[in-house]
């Protein structure tokens, strides 16, 4: 029960990170003034890479699991409440910050982007890896401890991952009203 | 940092005033930036393509678009058209007050026109107000021109020189003139010259956001350069802006000697005290 609780939890940050994650290496690509739509859809893909990157570790588990032996539930349960640790606090303060910039005025929108989410998108890939580095020190598992560091592969893969899959305009060269007329 | 650092994007166009493009040397502005000390900046501008040291136009055309999408997210993040809304409200309702017949707000270097488009779609201005961009890079503007098309949006952009006087004003006594993000690729020189023109022609009045040069501002913009831009132009150019924008007494002392007929405000917090919303702030100008 506790296993399928810490892992419930892992799965549900780990997708909402994939969706923001996806979301933001949508942006700044257009120039458009209204992209909810294009937001939209980069957040669904973003979840879904995540998704997609996050296999492996279930892989990696359920072999674990039918491997002969015991299944060391109590040392995936110590790795996992090792990363909630560090995530569960982090997730809070994006989701509050995120509220606020929806919610609340210009003012307060700029500030919950200026002081946290700008500062919290930076420092995610330390996040990301000091929550791998609590969990893999608790875990005392050469198998949960790999298992960790895939998921850490994959946090720090998806946005720049999704990126290049969908959204990535540098191979698509200049458009073409942006040129040719002023060109002598 | 040398005082007279440069943009690379400052350095990527060179367009004749008549519009015509002519072309730029590779080694001529890697040589600009070593000069000055920029190597990192001399680094990347020699990884750009060029055929006979002439840099590749369509690829700076791409990479300039690239680079203002990027920063478009910055100015939303920053709320630059709410900004911009808020002040010159009470600037609009004074001039409605003084007379029928629409408003015109000049956005003065508006890149792809975001503030300009977004002011558009939300009407936050009032349905009385025209919108107009002007920019000294024909790519952008160009750019920009699709941009509107794409959204149906009410504004419209043209390409001009923030110094010369008289781009897209056309009743002064009835013209707003804002920029954002402008005034720290001018010199003291140009900064006088920009608010001489505007006063010479006797507009409304002016408002032009830059970022306040502080400790916090050159720190924020590295974080957010590193946070959410993906081209290294656009994090190089990015936290040198922070850097080399001017205080605000060289931008008062510039305002008062270009128009000394207008009053004159850095609408910032107290230096003790400073506020966090005043990382960009405007230099507004209003006519007596
Ligand atoms: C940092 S960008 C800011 C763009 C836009 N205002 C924004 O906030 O996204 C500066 C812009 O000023 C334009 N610019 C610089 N000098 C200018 C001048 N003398 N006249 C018109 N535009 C100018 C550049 O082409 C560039 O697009």
């Amino acid at each position: 029960m506790t296993v399928l609780v810490v892992a419930g939890a892992l799965l549900a940050l780990g997708l909402l990170d994939g969706a923001l994650a996806g979301f933001r290496s949508s942006l700044g690509r257009t120039g458009a003034v209204d992209h909810r739509a294009r937001d939209r859809v980069a957040a669904r893909r973003g979840l879904g890479l995540m998704a997609a990157l996050l296999l492996p570790v279930a892989v990696l588990a359920a072999g674990h699991a039918l491997a002969p032996g015991d299944w060391p539930a109590a040392a995936y349960v110590r790795a996992g409440t090792g990363l909630l640790a560090v995530y569960l606090p982090y997730a809070a303060v994006v989701l509050a910050a995120l509220a606020a910039y929806v919610v609340l005025g210009w003012r307060w929108g700029y500030l919950a982007s200026a002081l946290i989410l700008g500062p919290f998108t930076l420092v995610r890939p330390l996040v990301a890896t000091a929550g791998v580095l609590l969990g893999a020190v608790r875990a005392g598992d050469a198998v949960v401890v790999a298992g960790c560091l895939l998921a850490l592969a994959a946090v720090l893969a998806v946005e720049p991952l999704s990126g290049r899959l969908w959204w990535d305009t540098r191979r698509q060269g200049v458009r073409p009203t942006a040129s040719a007329a002023q060109r002598q | 940092m040398r005082a007279d650092a440069v943009e690379i994007t400052d350095l990527l166009w060179d367009v004749a005033a008549d519009g015509v493009r002519r072309p730029v040397r590779r080694s001529a502005v890697v040589d600009r930036l070593r000069a000055t000390g920029q190597h990192g900046a001399a680094r990347i501008v020699a990884r750009m393509p060029a055929t006979d040291d002439v840099l590749d136009p369509d690829a700076v055309d791409a990479l300039g678009v690239r680079v203002h999408c990027e920063l478009t997210r910055l100015v939303e993040e920053l709320q630059f058209p709410r900004r911009v809304a808020a002040t010159l409200a009470p600037v609009l309702d004074r001039l409605r007050a003084a007379g029928p017949g629409p408003v015109r707000v000049v956005d003065l270097g508006c890149g792809l026109g975001y503030v300009v488009r977004s002011l558009a779609r939300s009407g936050l201005l009032g349905p009385d107000v025209e919108l107009v961009g002007v920019d000294l890079n024909p790519v952008l503007v160009a750019e920009a021109e699709r941009l509107r098309r794409d959204e149906d949006l009410a504004c419209r952009f043209v390409h001009g020189d923030a110094l010369a006087p008289g781009v897209a004003v056309e009743r002064p006594g009835r013209t707003v003139v804002v920029s954002s993000g402008v005034l720290h690729h001018l010199s003291t020189e140009e900064l006088t010259a920009l608010v001489r023109a505007q006063a010479g022609l006797g507009v409304a009045g002016w408002a032009h956001w830059d970022i306040a040069p502080c400790l916090w501002s050159t720190l924020g913009a590295w974080v957010f350069h590193r946070a959410r831009m993906r081209e290294p132009v656009s994090r190089h150019d990015g936290v040198l802006s922070a850097r080399r924008a001017h205080p605000a007494p060289v931008l008062l002392a510039a305002a008062r000697d270009g128009a000394p007929g207008y009053r004159h405000a850095v609408l910032e917090g107290p230096r003790w005290h400073p506020r966090a919303i005043d990382v960009v702030r405007p230099l507004v100008g209003t006519r007596p």
